[in-house]
C-alpha cells in the first residue's frame, strides 16, 4: 500500500468514526430521564405553551428526521441552540475553545521540555541517582490525580506563599494578539506575563501526568534503543558518544513518544476539564461542567462532539506523521 | 489457569524487586483498611462535632488571630460610648484524639480516609470486573470471528476511545443521576463490629449500611472497557491459530465452549496485569467525578478534597490527607502492576490517569 493510499484509508475510517461519535452523542439524549422541555418550562405549564416549545424544538418529529436535522448542520458548524440561552451552541463551544487550547499545549510543552530529557538522563545513568530520583518521580507523577495537585500547588504557591494567583485567565492569547494587531506593544508584553502568571500553576498541574508518563516512555525506549546491534555498531565504527546517543539512539525512541503522545490527547483533554474546575479557568470543560448542571442538552451535546472530533484528526494527523516519518508502517 | 512457570517467574520478580514487596503490603493494607472500617475507625466518619472543627494533624498547630470584645476585671470596656475590642492570637493543637486532624464540620478526617477508601475500592473493584467482563466478551469474539464481526466491534472501541474517558463519565454521570444503593455493612449488622468497639472502649454508632454507588460503577466501566477489548482481542487473535482450539473445534466443541474452556485460560495473563492497573485508573476516575461532585457519594477521597478547598487559607490538611490517601493506594497497585508486567511480560497498553 502507498503512502497516500494509507492516508487515504486512515482517513475513511476517521470519518466513519466521526460518524459514530455524532450518532452516540444524538443518542445521550435519549437515555437521559426526563423532558428537554421539561428545562425551560416550569411543570404546571399551560399544556398549550407546552406543545408549542416542544413543537418549537422540533421534539414531536419522527426520530429520523431528528436525527437528520442534528446531523446535517454539524458540516457546517450548526451544532444547534442552547435550552438556556437561545443561543448557537457553535459559538459559545468556539469562543471556550481557545483558554482550553491554551492549557493543553501549555501543559504539553511543560511535558516534552522537561520529560525528554529526564528520560534520557535516566536511561544513561542506569542505576545511578538521577536515575532513581527520576523514576520515583514518574511513579508519584502518573499515580498523583491533576486536581488535588492543582489544589496542593494553590495552597502553597498562592495562599502560603502569594507567588501565583489562585485562578481566573484575565488575557488569552488571543487577546494578546488582537493587542498586537493594534500596535501596542507594550500593552501585549503586559498581558503576555499576566497569561503567563496565570497559566503556570494549571499548565503544571495538567502537564505533570504526561511528564511523568514520557519521562518513562523516553528512558524505557531509550535503554531499548540503546542495546540495539547498531548502537553497538556506531560505537565500535568510533562514532562520539554524545552523537551515539543524541542522534541515533534518541531520534528511533521519538517516534514511539510522539505516537504516545498524540493518543493520550484524549486523556489530556480530560485532564483539562478538571483542571479547569480547580482554576476556574473559562474553558470548554468549565462549558461542559456548566451545562450540565443547568441540564443545557444541547450544549453538551456540542462540546462533546468538538472535543470527540477534535481527538479523531489530530490522531489522523499523528498517524501521517509517523507514516511519514517511519514508511513501513503504511505496508502493513 | 495460572501455570507453574508463571508462578516460578512471579516469585522470582517478587524477590528480586523491593519496590513490588512495597506495593503488595500497600495494596493488602488499603484492602483491610476498607474491610475492616467498622472495627478500626476512630469514630463514625459523618459524626460531626463543632466544637472540634478545623483541629490540625499531629505535630502541627494553628494560630488564628480574631477581634474580641476587650474585657477588664469581667466587664466591657466601653470609651467614647463604643466597646473596645482587641486582636487576639488562638493557638489551637493538635490532640492524639484526631491524629489526621478534623475537617470544616469537626468530623474526624482518619475516619474518613477509612471509610472513604471503601468507595474507592468497591468503585475500582467492582468497575473494573464489569469493564473486563465487557471487555474480554467484546475483545474474544471480535478476535475469534475476525472479519466482519471484528470490524464491527472493533470501529465501536475506536468510537468509545474518541471520547475523553473523564468528559463520557461526566457527561454519563450528569444525564443519568447518581442511582446509589445502600448495602447492610455485615460487620454492624450482625453486631461483630459493635460488639468490638465497646470491648476496646471506642465509640459506638459506626454507619449500618455500606453505600454501593451504582451509576458511577457502571459508567466507569462504560467507559474503559475498550482497552479489555483491545487486549482481549489481540490474544485471541493468536490463541486462535493454535492446534489446541482447531482440535476443540474439531472435536465439534461449541464456539461458546471453545472460546470460555480454551482461549480465555490462555489470554488471562495480560488481562490480569490490565485489570491491576485499571483498578488504579477507575480508582482515580472516580476520586475526581466525586471531587467534581458528580458520584453522588459523601463519603469519598475525592469529595473530601472538595469539601477542603473553602478552608484552604485556615485548614490545609482537609484537602491535604485524602488526596495523600488517594496518591498511596495509586502507587501500591502500579508497582503490584509493574510488578506483574515485569513478571509476565505481556506487553500490553491501557494506562490512564487523570
Amino acid at each position: 500500500m502507498s503512502l497516500s493510499r494509507f492516508l487515504i484509508k486512515r482517513s475513511l475510517q476517521g470519518l466513519f468514526v466521526i460518524w459514530g461519535v455524532i450518532t452516540v452523542v444524538f443518542g445521550l439524549r435519549f437515555i437521559s430521564p426526563g423532558d428537554p422541555a421539561n428545562v425551560l418550562l416550569p411543570p404546571d405549564v399551560d399544556p398549550e405553551v407546552r406543545a408549542q416549545v416542544i413543537a418549537e424544538l422540533g421534539l414531536n418529529e419522527p426520530l429520523y428526521v431528528q436525527y437528520w436535522q442534528f446531523v446535517s448542520g454539524i458540516p457546517f458548524g450548526d451544532l444547534g441552540l442552547s435550552l438556556v440561552t437561545r443561543t448557537p451552541v457553535a459559538a459559545r463551544v468556539v469562543a471556550k475553545l481557545p483558554a482550553t487550547l491554551e492549557l493543553a499545549i501549555a501543559a504539553t510543552v511543560v511535558a516534552v521540555v522537561i520529560a525528554i530529557p529526564l528520560g534520557v538522563l535516566s536511561a544513561t545513568r542506569r542505576h545511578q541517582p538521577a536515575d532513581y530520583g527520576a523514576t520515583v518521580f514518574s511513579l508519584v507523577g502518573i499515580s498523583t490525580p491533576n486536581f488535588w495537585l492543582g489544589v496542593m500547588l494553590i495552597l502553597v504557591l498562592a495562599v502560603q506563599l502569594n507567588l501565583f494567583p489562585t485562578s481566573q485567565r484575565p488575557i488569552g492569547l488571543d487577546g494578546i494578539a488582537m493587542l498586537l494587531v493594534g500596535g501596542e506593544a507594550g500593552a501585549a508584553i503586559r498581558g503576555f506575563v499576566t497569561w503567563l502568571w496565570h497559566i503556570t500553576l494549571p499548565a503544571i498541574t495538567l502537564g505533570t501526568y504526561f511528564t511523568a508518563l514520557i519521562t518513562r516512555l523516553t528512558r524505557s525506549g531509550m535503554l531499548d534503543q540503546l542495546g540495539q546491534t547498531y548502537v553497538r555498531a556506531s560505537r565500535a565504527k568510533g562514532l562520539p558518544e554524545t552523537l551515539v546517543r543524541y542522534k541515533h539512539a534518541l531520534r528511533n525512541t521519538l517516534i514511539p513518544v510522539i505516537t504516545v503522545i498524540g493518543l493520550q490527547l484524549g486523556t489530556l483533554i480530560g485532564g483539562a476539564v478538571i483542571t479547569e474546575a480547580v482554576f476556574a479557568w473559562p474553558g470548554l470543560g468549565t462549558l461542559i461542567i456548566n451545562s450540565i448542571n443547568a441540564r443545557d442538552w444541547p450544549v453538551l451535546q456540542g462540546s462533546l462532539i468538538v472535543v470527540a472530533v477534535g481527538f479523531v484528526l489530530v490522531n489522523i494527523l499523528v498517524d501521517a506523521l509517523y507514516a511519514y516519518v517511519n514508511p513501513q508502517v503504511a505496508y502493513d | 489457569m495460572i501455570s507453574e512457570r508463571t508462578r516460578r517467574n512471579l516469585r522470582r520478580e517478587l524477590r528480586r524487586s523491593l519496590l513490588a514487596k512495597l506495593g503488595i503490603v500497600v495494596v493488602i493494607l488499603m484492602v483491610a483498611m476498607a474491610v475492616f472500617a467498622p472495627f478500626i475507625s476512630p469514630y463514625s466518619p459523618s459524626q460531626q462535632s463543632l466544637d472540634n472543627s478545623r483541629q490540625p494533624p499531629l505535630g502541627f498547630s494553628t494560630k488564628e488571630t480574631k477581634e474580641v470584645t476587650k474585657m477588664e476585671d469581667g466587664s466591657v470596656v466601653i470609651e467614647d460610648g463604643q466597646v473596645v475590642t482587641e486582636t487576639q492570637t488562638v493557638y489551637t493543637n493538635a490532640t492524639a484524639a484526631h491524629p489526621l486532624g478534623t475537617d470544616g464540620n469537626g468530623r474526624d478526617i482518619l475516619s474518613r480516609i477509612i471509610y472513604g477508601a471503601r468507595t474507592s475500592i468497591l468503585v475500582g473493584l467492582f468497575g473494573t470486573s464489569l469493564a473486563a467482563l465487557i471487555g474480554v466478551l467484546v475483545g474474544l469474539s471480535a478476535g475469534f470471528y475476525r472479519g466482519r464481526v471484528d470490524d464491527l466491534l472493533m470501529r465501536s472501541a475506536d468510537i468509545m476511545l474518541a471520547f475523553p474517558s473523564l468528559v463520557l463519565a461526566i457527561a454519563l454521570v450528569g444525564v443519568w443521576g447518581q442511582a446509589q444503593a445502600p448495602i447492610p455493612d455485615p460487620f454492624v449488622a450482625t453486631g461483630l463490629a459493635p460488639a468490638f468497639r465497646s470491648a476496646v472502649g471506642l465509640p459506638t454508632g459506626m454507619p449500618e449500611t455500606v453505600v454501593l454507588p451504582g451509576t458511577v460503577i457502571v459508567v466507569v466501566a462504560l467507559v474503559n472497557w475498550v482497552w479489555f477489548a483491545r487486549v482481549a482481542r489481540g490474544e485471541a487473535l493468536s490463541i486462535r491459530e493454535e492446534e489446541y482450539v482447531k482440535a476443540a473445534k474439531a472435536l465439534g466443541a461449541s464456539d461458546g465452549r471453545t472460546m470460555l474452556r480454551h482461549v480465555l485460560p490462555n489470554a488471562i495473563t495480560p488481562i490480569l496485569v490490565l485489570a491491576t492497573i485499571q483498578v488504579a485508573a477507575i480508582i482515580l476516575l472516580e476520586s475526581a467525578l466525586s471531587f467534581l461532585g458528580f458520584s453522588g457519594a459523601d463519603v469519598s477521597w475525592g469529595f473530601d478534597i472538595a469539601l477542603g478547598r473553602q478552608y484552604q487559607s485556615t485548614a490545609w490538611w482537609i484537602s491535604t490527607m485524602p488526596g495523600l490517601a488517594i496518591v498511596v493506594t495509586v502507587i501500591g497497585l502500579n508497582l503490584v502492576g509493574d510488578w506483574l508486567r515485569d513478571a509476565l511480560d505481556p506487553g500490553i497498553e491501557g494506562e490512564g490517569g487523570v
